[in-house]
C-alpha cells in the first residue's frame, strides 16, 4: 500500500543552494528508504516540505493517497485546509539531526505531551505508551531525567520514541547521526534497525552509507535538486548507473 | 523619662512610616499585576509580522522608555483634563493614574525582556512542537513560555527591584506613600532620621524581592 507519493516537487529559497527541483517518488508501507546525496543536494529540503516545515514552490504530496498538497494546471499551489492538515501531519513523524527535545520536560513527559495534549489519549495509557517505548530503546531507566542529563546517543533515542509514541504511517529522520560522536551513533542506528525489522515505514537521509546499505529496502541519490538514480541498495552501491552516483560513493570506503 | 519618650516617638513615626510603605506596596503590587501580563502582549504585539501593529507598538516603547518616568506620571494625572477637547475631559483620581502610568511605563520594559527570552528559544524547539501536531498556542504555552520565563527571571527582578524605589517617584503626585511620609516627618521633626528609616524600608522591600527571585530561579533549575 502506498503511504507516501511525491510528484514533481519544487522549492528553492533565496540565497541557498539547498533546492528541490522535480523530485518525483513514492514510498510504500513498510518500505525502508535511504535517500543519500551531497550536502546542498537538496535531501533535508525535501524532507521539510514533506514534513510540512516548509510550502512547496510547486508540485504534489499524497499521505495515505489523500492530497495534503497539490497544483493546479495554472501553477497554483493549494494545501489541504488546516482541520485536513493537522490530520495528516499526525500521520508523520520527524526525528532532527539536533534532537529538538524539549529542555523542561522529564524523558517520559517529552513523550507523553504530544499524545496527550494532540491526539487526546487518556495520560494513563501514553505513559504506559511512553515506558514501553523507553524499554524498546533501552532508556527505562531514564523516564525521569531531564534532556540535559543524557548523552546525545540517548537524547536521539528519546526524540526517536516522541515520535513513535504519535503512531506515525510514515517517520522521517534527517541526519539522525550527523551530531553525534561516532561511537554514540552505533546506538542510534541500532534502534531504526529494529524499527525497519518491525516493518516501520521510513525514509532517512543519512551520510552512513553501510547503514544505508544494510537497512534499506531502497536507496534515492539526489545532487542538485533533482534525483539522480535510485535502487535496490546492491545495484546503487554495486553497479551505479549514474557518473554522479559514482563520483559520489566514491567519497565513501564501502570496503 | 526621655528613653520612654523617645521610644513612643520612635513607635510612632514606625507606624506612620509603615502605614506609608503600605500605599507604597499597593502601587508595587497592581503595577506588576498589570504590567506583567500586559508585557507580554506587547511583545507578542512588536514581533508581530503586521506594520500596523507592530509600527505603533514600536513607538509606544520608545514613548515609555524614552522619556522621564516622573513626567509621565504627570502626564497621566494632568494631561486628561488638560488636552483632550471640551466635554471629553476628564481627571483621573491620583492614584489611579499613578497605577496608569507605572503600569504602562513597566509593561514598556517588560515587553522587550519578553521579546529578548522568545528570540532566544531556538527554532528547533517550535519545529519540534509543529512535527507533532501542537497548535500555535499550545505550542507557545507549553513549550516556548516556560523556558522563557526561566532565561528572562535575572532581568525581570532587575526591573521589579528598579520598581520598588521608583514609587518614590509617586510623592510628585502628591500621594501618600513612604517616601511622601518620611520627607513630612523629616521636615517636621528636623531630622533626616526618618528619611534613614524609610531607606531600611525600600532595602527591606528589595530583600523579600531577592528572595522571591531567588527562590524562583532555584525551582526552575531542575532543567538547563
Amino acid at each position: 500500500m502506498e503511504i507516501l507519493r511525491v510528484e514533481n516537487l519544487y522549492k528553492s529559497f533565496v540565497g541557498t543552494e539547498d533546492v528541490v527541483t522535480g523530485v518525483s517518488f513514492q514510498i510504500n508501507e513498510g518500505e525502508v528508504v535511504a535517500l543519500i546525496g551531497p550536502s546542498g543536494s537538496g535531501k533535508s529540503t525535501l524532507l521539510r516540505c514533506l514534513t510540512l516545515l516548509e510550502k512547496i514552490d510547486h508540485g504534489a504530496i499524497y499521505v495515505a493517497g489523500e492530497p495534503m498538497v497539490t497544483t493546479s494546471p495554472t501553477g497554483e499551489v493549494n494545501y489541504a485546509p488546516e482541520a485536513v492538515l493537522r490530520k495528516i501531519r499526525l500521520r508523520l513523524g520527524l526525528v532532527f539531526q539536533s534532537f529538538n527535545l524539549f529542555p523542561h520536560f522529564s524523558v517520559l513527559r517529552n513523550i507523553t505531551e504530544a499524545p496527550i495534549h494532540v491526539a487526546g489519549i487518556p495520560p494513563a495509557e501514553a505513559e504506559a505508551l511512553a515506558r514501553q517505548l523507553l524499554a524498546k530503546i533501552g532508556l527505562s531507566d531514564k523516564a525521569d531525567a531531564y534532556p540535559y542529563q543524557l548523552s546525545g546517543g540517548q537524547s536521539q533515542r528519546v526524540a526517536i520514541a516522541r515520535a513513535l509514541a504519535m503512531k506515525p504511517d510514515i517517520l522521517f529522520f534527517d541526519e539522525p547521526t550527523s551530531a553525534l560522536d561516532p561511537e554514540l551513533t552505533g546506538e542510534v542506528l541500532k534502534v531504526i534497525r529494529n524499527l525497519a525489522a518491525e516493518q516501520m515505514t521510513m525514509m532517512v537521509v543519512t551520510h552512513e552509507m553501510a547503514f544505508a546499505r544494510e537497512v534499506a529496502d531502497r536507496v534515492i541519490f539526489m545532487d542538485k535538486g533533482q534525483i539522480v538514480e535510485e535502487g535496490t541498495p546492491e545495484i546503487l552501491f554495486g553497479q551505479p548507473a549514474n557518473e554522479r552516483t559514482r563520483t559520489f560513493l566514491g567519497n565513501y570506503n564501502l570496503g | 523619662m526621655f528613653v520612654l519618650e523617645y521610644s513612643t516617638q520612635l513607635l510612632k513615626q514606625l507606624a506612620l512610616l509603615g502605614s506609608g510603605a503600605l500605599t507604597t506596596l499597593r502601587i508595587f503590587c497592581l503595577t506588576l499585576l498589570i504590567s506583567l501580563p500586559l508585557g507580554l502582549l506587547i511583545a507578542l504585539a512588536r514581533m508581530a509580522p503586521y506594520k500596523w501593529l507592530n509600527l505603533p507598538v514600536r513607538f509606544y516603547i520608545l514613548i515609555m522608555r524614552g522619556t522621564p518616568l516622573i513626567l509621565q506620571l504627570i502626564f497621566f494625572y494632568f494631561a486628561p483634563s488638560a488636552i483632550l477637547p471640551e466635554g471629553l475631559r476628564f481627571t483621573l483620581p491620583r492614584f489611579t493614574a499613578a497605577i496608569v502610568a507605572f503600569s504602562l511605563n513597566y509593561a514598556a520594559y517588560f515587553a522587550e525582556i519578553y521579546r529578548g527570552g522568545i528570540e532566544s528559544i531556538s527554532l528547533g524547539q517550535y519545529e519540534a512542537a509543529a512535527v507533532l501536531g501542537f497548535t500555535k498556542s499550545q505550542t507557545f504555552f507549553r513549550i516556548i513560555l516556560p523556558q522563557v520565563i526561566k532565561r528572562i527571571l535575572p532581568p525581570v527582578s532587575n526591573e521589579v527591584i528598579t520598581l520598588v524605589k521608583d514609587t518614590a517617584l509617586i510623592t510628585v503626585l502628591g500621594i501618600t506613600e513612604l517616601f511622601r511620609v518620611a520627607r513630612n516627618e523629616a521636615n517636621r521633626l528636623f531630622s533626616t532620621s526618618p528619611l534613614f528609616i524609610a531607606g531600611l524600608f525600600y532595602l527591606f522591600m528589595n530583600w523579600l524581592v531577592t528572595k522571591v527571585f531567588d527562590a524562583a530561579e532555584k525551582k526552575l533549575s531542575y532543567y538547563r
